[in-house]
């Protein structure tokens, strides 16, 4: 009996194993198979990509930019003036134009008309003539309490004055809007919007002068 | 138990009989042996075949699919990677006239519509006739073929070929060539690379130009502008790299799209920058300066001749100068003023043979030496008829012609330190070296030189082309074209030929117009001074820059070798 039994536990054996090793050879010629095709499909993607590439190139080649920059865009190559030396150079192109000196004394749009009557007369007496200047340039009022004081203080020292004053402010870009231009430095760029903006804040100073005295300190705080 | 045995007491046929049976069994046997191995046999070839397909076989699902991305033919890239040529698959719609099963006529008036080239009655003409395959369009856009295929007529065959695209169009045509309808090369490197582009082994590599398609690209569209503002019937350019002898940028107007190469006419196809020959004229001046130099005959820039207002030649030809000095002037200011009548007497105390050597050593006397199959032999007088007027008119430029390139090789060969190297259209890497130079000039003369052309560009008659920041020397040229066996009065060929940055040249470039017209811009004048020089200019203020070079205005080269010779006209 158990002599008969081992043969066929031989042959169960022996199939089992080699069942086991056709089931593993099956598995990797799927896994085998399934590689390829991710192969295949990588290729075919990779086609595409050139077909597309192509066509890109094609619709943008150097030809049809340069058309559109010249007759479109209006573009130009650089010339050789427009070329930096690095980035100090940069910088120096975007720092802001002084406009007005900066020892004269911030002046706010909401400050109060008749507060700053003795600070700036201090102001002006260390600086001379041209803080005096940049007060009328910089405050938006015309009822200024200063000027009958000054006229009778400055007036020799500010005919003497004058003349010079007059030539520095012409080689300034924009001398028009001087009545109009703010206190603070400001850059080329904002001088536009500057120029712009007073006439209405002048309208508004007119209507809303009741709330803009009642919140001064927070402003002068926030500018100083 | 003593009866006697069935065997014993046998009749003797039963026995033959069972003797018999017994034979026959063996055989049978023998038989069933021989059936039974040839079967285990067969079935263990299966059980082996299988067991070898199980083990190392492809299995039952797998797909003949493209295995690795081998183009038909091989790319064409520039040296940056940017493909200049290209094969895609394209639709082929094609009729097969004995598979139309639809009504004919219905057929043709759809075909007229989606293909206007020919009417209804045209179109079923073609259907009924016996041909048995006709193209319909080859290279056909998708839409037309989504077109034709909803017609849903069988005998309208839509199919894939690999065709040739130059995705750039115009960009560097004449370097690039073209294909002809079996994708072989025709023309250009195409043409001249043809076996590698199409070699299976190695078509998987592009094949990568020394052209740089920006730089290409300004160089065309500047050209293109200047041909058009000074209404010339063609232009050439040539950016050579003067160290490696690598082309950069080539171009030959009117302009070649190699995607429709067959409509061109033959005047676009036609290669001007290597195939072309033309008398030069001056820009020829600074090689018979730095012969003189080169052979000892002019020692110093500041050397005079004789420039009065006529100079005879020996075979009684007079020659003149466009700016004649009346006076005797310098080696310098001959070449800031582009002086025939002086160039002609260096050139004559170079001596003919001296000259000829020269100019066969900067391969001025062959073909141009670059990778294109379109390459012009330079004409000359022969040996035999060189006499002393030769080497003087050729001196100045004339009787002699040579192509572009010719001319760009010579002022790289010039400036890069006396060295020829052959022009090549192949980028120069690990795999392609720099040709080994042949030394033609001097370091020395190749130095004092620089001076001489950038001297020409800031006071002389190539003002037009200073680059500002980027230190152009060169020199103009104008020659008048040779039509109907003459110099003609009205009709020029100009040039400039130059290099930059001059106090350390690395590029030559080399700018033609064939017969430009005089503007209100130039003042009616149709010199090089007025039309090359300032396209030159242009060009270099726009390639500069995409070649690493920074504009610098506070660098140059120094003149101090040529400035004291120039006499300061009041």
């Amino acid at each position: 009996m158990m002599r008969g039994f081992k043969e066929v536990g031989w042959v169960a054996a022996v199939a089992g194993t080699a069942l086991g090793c056709y089931m593993v050879n099956l598995k990797v010629a799927s896994e085998r198979a399934s590689l390829e095709d991710v192969e295949n499909r990588i290729v075919l993607a990779q086609r595409d990509i050139r077909v597309l590439q192509t066509e890109i190139g094609t619709r943008g080649r150097l030809e049809q930019l340069e058309s559109w920059n010249v007759k479109v865009l209006a573009l130009s190559a650089p010339q050789a003036s427009q070329f930096l030396e690095g980035g100090f150079q940069l910088a120096t192109l975007t720092a802001p134009k002084k406009t007005v000196d900066p020892a004269a004394p911030v002046v706010l749009a909401s400050a109060p008309a008749p507060a700053p009557s003795t600070p700036p007369a201090m102001a002006r007496e260390e600086q001379g003539q041209t803080a005096r200047d940049l007060m009328q340039v910089a405050s938006l009022k015309r009822e200024l309490p200063e000027p009958t004081v000054q006229k009778t203080v400055d007036k020799p020292r500010l005919a003497e004055q004058k003349p010079v004053k007059a030539t520095a402010k012409a080689a300034t870009p924009s001398p028009k809007p001087e009545a109009k231009r703010p206190a603070a430095p400001t850059t080329a760029r904002q001088k536009v919007a500057a120029a712009a903006t007073p006439a209405k804040q002048s309208s508004k100073t007119a209507t809303t002068k009741k709330p803009a005295t009642t919140s001064p300190p927070k402003d002068s705080k926030a500018r100083q | 138990m003593n009866a006697p045995t069935p065997a014993l007491v046998a009749r003797p046929e039963r026995l033959r009989l069972v003797g018999q049976r017994r034979q026959f069994l063996a055989v049978m046997h023998q038989r069933l042996m021989v059936g039974m191995l040839v079967f285990a046999l067969i079935v263990g070839a299966i059980v082996l075949r299988l067991t070898y397909l199980g083990l190392f076989g492809d299995h039952a699902g797998r797909q003949v699919g493209p295995s690795a991305l081998l183009p038909e033919r091989g790319d064409i890239v520039d040296r940056e990677g940017h493909p200049l040529a290209r094969t895609i698959d394209s639709w082929t719609v094609a009729l097969q006239p004995s598979k139309v099963i639809g009504d004919k006529l219905a057929l043709a008036r759809e075909l007229a519509r989606l293909m206007p080239e020919r009417d209804a009655a045209g179109w079923l003409a073609e259907i009924r006739s016996k041909k048995s395959f006709i193209y319909l369009r080859r290279r056909a856009a998708p839409r037309l073929v989504q077109a034709l295929n909803a017609l849903g007529e069988p005998g309208i065959a839509l199919s894939r070929e690999p065709d040739r695209l130059y995705p750039q169009t115009d960009l560097a045509a004449h370097v690039l060539g073209f294909t002809d309808i079996d994708g072989h090369g025709a023309a250009g490197m195409e043409r001249a690379f043809d076996e590698y582009l199409s070699d299976p082994a190695r078509r998987g590599e592009p094949l990568t130009l020394s052209i740089n398609s920006r730089v290409q690209q300004a160089l065309e569209h500047e050209l293109i502008e200047a041909q058009t503002k000074f209404n010339a019937i063609g232009a050439a350019g040539v950016l050579l790299d003067i160290h490696t002898g690598e082309v950069l940028a080539m171009t030959s107007l009117p302009q070649l799209n190699p995607n429709v190469a067959g409509n061109m006419n033959p005047e676009a196809r036609f290669n001007r920058a290597t195939l072309g020959v033309f008398e030069l004229g001056s820009t020829f001046k600074p090689f018979t300066v730095a012969m003189a130099l080169d052979s000892g005959t002019v020692k110093s820039m500041g050397q005079m001749y004789p420039c009065y207002d006529r100079l005879p030649l020996p075979g009684g030809r007079v020659i003149t100068d466009t700016h004649p000095f009346g006076r005797p002037c310098s080696v310098s200011e001959i070449m800031m003023e582009s002086s025939n009548i002086g160039t002609a007497q260096i050139a004559a105390q170079v001596g003919g043979e001296r000259q000829r050597d020269f100019l066969k050593k900067m391969g001025f006397l062959n073909k141009v030496e670059v990778e294109l199959p379109e390459r012009g032999r330079a004409l000359t007088i022969p040996v035999g008829r060189w006499n002393a007027a030769t080497t003087m008119t050729v001196g100045f430029g004339h009787s002699i012609a040579v192509t572009p390139l010719h001319l760009a090789v010579g002022y790289a060969t010039l400036f890069n330190g006396g060295l020829y190297r052959p022009a090549t259209l192949l980028k120069v890497d690990a795999r392609h070296k720099v040709a080994p130079g042949r030394r033609v000039f001097s370091e020395e003369t190749s130095y004092k030189m620089r001076a001489l052309l950038r001297l020409v560009v800031t006071k002389g008659t190539g003002k037009k082309a200073d680059a500002i920041g980027y230190r152009v020397g060169g020199k103009t040229g104008t020659a008048e074209k040779v039509i109907g066996g003459g110099y003609s009065k009205t009709v020029n060929i100009t040039s400039f030929a130059g290099v930059f940055p001059m106090e350390e040249p690395r590029y030559a470039m080399v700018v033609m117009l064939d017969e430009p017209k005089g503007t209100s811009e130039t003042y009616g004048f149709r010199t090089a001074g007025w039309n090359s020089a300032p396209t030159f200019g242009k060009v270099v203020a726009r390639i500069a820059p995409m070649l690493g070079m920074r504009p610098d205005m506070k660098r140059d080269a120094s003149l101090g070798e040529v400035l004291p010779f120039i006499r300061e006209e009041k």
